[in-house]
């Protein structure tokens, strides 16, 4: 198979079909989070971000982000950017195991039996910036500045008009099986520059420029948030470490290719049913010649 | 204090990383805080098929070999239950630790990928599947250790269990002491020649570490 036919078969291999058990819960628990930031924040407006918004979510990675926006002259949760993210951040508090994170408040299960289960979902507190409900300031916990300037259609449009959905995907599930520590939302505005001139190119070639530049450069590139173009400094996030991070990734990736093929990256890409699956692992199970025995300590 | 080992040693990393990199090409080397991590994507492979995946953290503690690496499902998909040998604080336990400290091979961060955590990957999509763990395991808490420790001691007596390791702690073994089978009589006229066989098995620092740690976990149980 060629390159680009193997990457074609990968990235099928990580579409989400609407009716899959991963999206049917996903929106039963979005369901939950709407209507409990509703009853108790009545005039907080949702929306809905995140991947699947913008057509790049892929199986091994699929979030939702929930926007829970105030009007600009609310004070309803609180006056200042970090009383709304602490009020919010309270409210889910009753109902899930909330994880702090820049900007986003991250869900996971409080519930006894799925203790710690993820959710897929971020919920992000803001504010209006005017009445024009376009740009919103959101609250970050760590850096420099305490608010961000942002905006959710600005961001979702971006993304969706790139022309490279395909290899953002792709660089997506790249970068999150080796746990790369880099905000995906940086990582998409990264690779739509990388792109910028390589959209006729053929996936695998988009992959390779984007990872031989990562490779290559030795310094950290400079990105722009459509958003707030000069006003956001993404250069806290797109760090020294951050980018040799990325490039040592992209090198060890670019070796594995050239030495072992694309296999190497994403994966042997044969196409296993459900029930099939099942057999198989019990299959496996059942080859183990002395398993461990797992245990538990208390905690 | 110990110098940690990738600092003592630092080819050792280098030779982790291309250990690691041709059956888990996705886990990465991370050094974080002084500790090294491994980070990424773990296949659960049969018959060249991948069957599953999992984002997990391997923790190699600072004293490795003499300390287990700690395992961490990072993907979210494992619940931290008991009955899924997850801890409260999303701490997997795929094996009683002094249990892989005899294991010979216990130096070799693949062999415990291939081992330990492939076994509890694979277990956790069993069961996610609706299939009963499909391995034998060890009681929670302090039951599974006095289990483990007496399989290893050849008894299931827990105080008899605590001598034993008190004993083989110990640098050196009298042969006036009382034996620690319980049956009061001098240790050279009862157990000796087990209790030497045994401090050929096990080393004094897995004999502290089981004694600390029933230590800790009986507190908690």
């Amino acid at each position: 198979m060629d390159s680009d036919k193997y990457l074609a078969a990968v990235l099928d291999s990580q579409n989400l079909p609407e009716e899959s058990v991963e999206l049917e819960q996903l929106r039963t628990h979005r369901a939950e989070v709407e209507a409990l930031l509703k009853r108790e924040f009545g005039k907080a407006r949702i929306r809905y971000g995140g991947s699947k918004a913008k057509g790049t979510l892929i199986r091994d990675a699929y979030d939702l982000d929930i926007m829970c926006y105030f009007d600009h002259d609310d004070t309803t949760a609180g006056k200042t950017l970090k009383d709304i993210y602490g009020s919010v951040q309270a409210v889910l508090a009753k109902h899930y195991n909330v994880q702090p994170k820049t900007s986003a408040l991250r869900l996971r299960s409080k519930d006894t039996s799925t203790l710690g289960q993820d959710f897929h979902i971020d919920v992000v507190p803001g504010r209006y910036v005017d009445e024009s409900d376009g740009d919103c300031f959101i609250y970050q916990n760590s850096g420099e500045k305490e608010r961000l300037k942002t905006n959710l259609d600005v961001h979702i449009q971006h993304v969706k008009d790139s022309g490279v959905l395909d290899a953002i995907r792709l660089l997506k599930l790249w970068k999150v099986r080796r746990s790369l520590r880099i905000k995906q939302f940086v990582f998409e505005l990264l690779v739509i520059k990388l792109l910028k001139e390589k959209k006729p190119a053929s996936l695998a070639a988009q992959l390779k420029h984007v990872w031989q530049e990562l490779r290559d450069a030795t310094e950290p590139q400079s990105v722009e948030d459509p958003a707030n173009p000069g006003g956001n400094d993404l250069s806290k996030v797109l760090d020294a470490a951050t980018w040799s991070e990325l490039s040592s990734a992209a090198r060890s990736t670019l070796n594995s290719i050239e030495l072992l093929g694309w296999e190497q990256v994403y994966g042997p890409n044969v196409k296993v049913s459900a029930e099939d699956r099942t057999g198989k692992l019990r299959a496996a199970a059942a080859a183990v010649v002395t398993p461990t025995k797992a245990w538990c300590r208390n905690a | 204090m110990r110098i940690p080992w990738h600092r003592a040693n630092p080819s050792l990393l280098a030779r982790l990383e291309n250990d690691v990199r041709g059956p888990y090409p996705d886990l990465r080397v991370v050094v974080e805080n002084e500790c090294v991590h491994l980070r990424g994507s773990f296949p659960i492979v049969s018959d060249g098929l991948t069957l599953d995946r999992y984002q997990i953290d391997v923790c190699i503690p600072n004293d490795f070999p003499d300390a287990v690496p700690t395992l961490r499902e990072i993907g979210g998909r494992v619940p931290w239950v008991l009955n899924r040998h997850v801890n409260g604080k999303g701490e997997a336990c795929p094996v009683v630790p002094e249990e892989w400290l005899l294991n010979p091979k216990r130096d070799s961060v693949l062999c415990f990928l291939n081992g330990p955590v492939r076994d509890f990957l694979l277990a956790q999509s069993l069961v996610e599947a609706g299939d009963p763990w499909p391995f034998s395991w060890r009681a929670h808490g302090i039951d599974g250790l006095y289990q483990a420790y007496g399989e290893i001691l050849g008894t299931t007596d827990p105080a008899c269990i605590r001598r034993y390791l008190q004993y083989l702690s110990k640098e050196r073994i009298k042969g006036h002491w009382e034996c620690p089978c319980g049956s009061g009589n001098k240790l050279r006229n009862c157990h000796l020649n087990e209790v030497r066989t045994l401090q050929m098995k096990i080393p004094t620092n897995v004999a502290k570490r089981a004694l600390q740690r029933l230590g800790q976990d009986g507190q908690q149980a």
